[in-house]
């Protein structure tokens, strides 16, 4: 992934994923503050209700991205000792993919 | 007037370290660089470069009460006493004040700071409009002086890798440039981990730029530039 998402191609993938997430985000809060669910039946049947679960799916995923690219540079910046890079790349890249996949799966069960 | 100035002489064997100066300025000392020549008559082994003495050249920059500039443009009524003096920060030390520019070059070098055409020459000079002679104001006026690139963070992290500012900058002005053929090799140099894309925009260069220049401004145009190329 550090070869792929590199130079122009990461630093457009980290502004494009920044501003659905941003629109997602904002989207969300003025749902929530128009309909004020009270009830998880509430909360689920919005959830599962037209596109908001594919949408919500790819906020996730955006999200993701985004972190990755932003947490690669930072390793790249300041860890310096290759093994330990890799190393360091290689536990963000499984805990990022394992939070992807519980959110999958949370929103898949819903 | 209260100097602390870093001193380092390899060839002495003693470690740096930042040594109190009192110096009795002149009528007609008006500049740092004014105060520092006076100093040398105190002490002939203070080391520092110096050449034009008017902005021009770039050759005494350095890190003057914790900010890069020029010590020939930088009036002593402005400055803060004890005026600490250290050479530009990340660049390796050769004595006292002067640094090592081997690398910042390298770097500049890298970019092919000169217009590539390889179509055959015209008769006589290869013309520009106003307008696109336009496009270079606010890049072709950088002296080189690194006052932009010693003070970029991205740099210190990256210093064999990243261009540093001022190299991007003088990128931009061959990529603006209508009479170069080579724009798509250029931006395609450009596009890797390192060379540009470790700049994160923190806008040390701009601050710090003693000819008010804008090298991040100039890193954004590249981006954009590259990005209108892939499209």
């Amino acid at each position: 992934m550090t070869a792929v998402l590199t130079g122009l191609r990461a630093w457009t993938v980290q502004r494009v994923s920044a501003v659905y997430v941003l629109f997602f985000f904002l989207t969300t809060l003025v749902w929530l503050a128009v309909h004020r669910p009270v009830s998880y039946a509430q909360w689920h049947a919005w959830v599962t209700s037209g596109g908001v679960r594919p949408a919500m799916m790819l906020f996730f995923a955006a999200l993701l991205v985004h972190a990755w690219v932003g947490l690669r540079d930072v390793l790249l910046d300041y860890v310096k000792p290759l093994l330990i890079r890799a190393a360091a790349l290689g536990a963000l890249a499984l805990g990022l993919a394992g939070l992807g996949g519980w959110a999958a799966q949370i929103l898949i069960s819903a | 007037m209260k100097f602390l100035i870093y001193r380092y002489n390899p060839e002495t064997g003693t470690k740096p370290h930042m040594q109190a100066y009192d110096v009795t300025l002149q009528h007609g000392d008006h500049m740092l660089l004014d105060a520092l020549m006076r100093l040398r008559e105190q002490d002939d082994s203070l080391a520092f470069r110096k050449s034009c003495r008017e902005g021009v050249c770039g050759s005494d920059a350095m890190n003057i009460n914790g900010r890069n500039w020029l010590a020939c443009i930088t009036p002593l009524a402005s400055l803060k006493e004890p005026v600490t003096l250290r050479p530009l920060p990340s660049f390796p030390v050769i004595r006292d004040l002067v640094v090592d520019m081997t690398r910042f070059f390298r770097h500049y070098h890298a970019i092919r700071p000169y217009v590539i055409d390889d179509e055959p020459p015209p008769e006589r000079e290869r013309l520009q409009t106003p307008a696109e002679r336009s496009e270079l104001d606010g890049l072709y006026e950088c002296i080189l002086c690194a006052c932009c690139t010693g003070f970029c963070p991205s740099y210190w992290w990256n210093p064999d890798r990243y261009l540093g500012p001022a190299a991007l900058l003088q990128a931009m002005r061959f990529i603006a440039d209508s009479r170069d053929r080579a724009t798509a090799e250029r931006l395609e140099f450009l596009d890797d981990a390192y060379r540009l894309f470790r700049c994160r925009s923190i806008m040390n260069c701009t601050e710090v730029c003693p000819k008010h220049l804008n090298p991040n401004r100039a890193i954004d145009r590249i981006r954009m530039r590259m990005l209108k190329h892939e499209i």
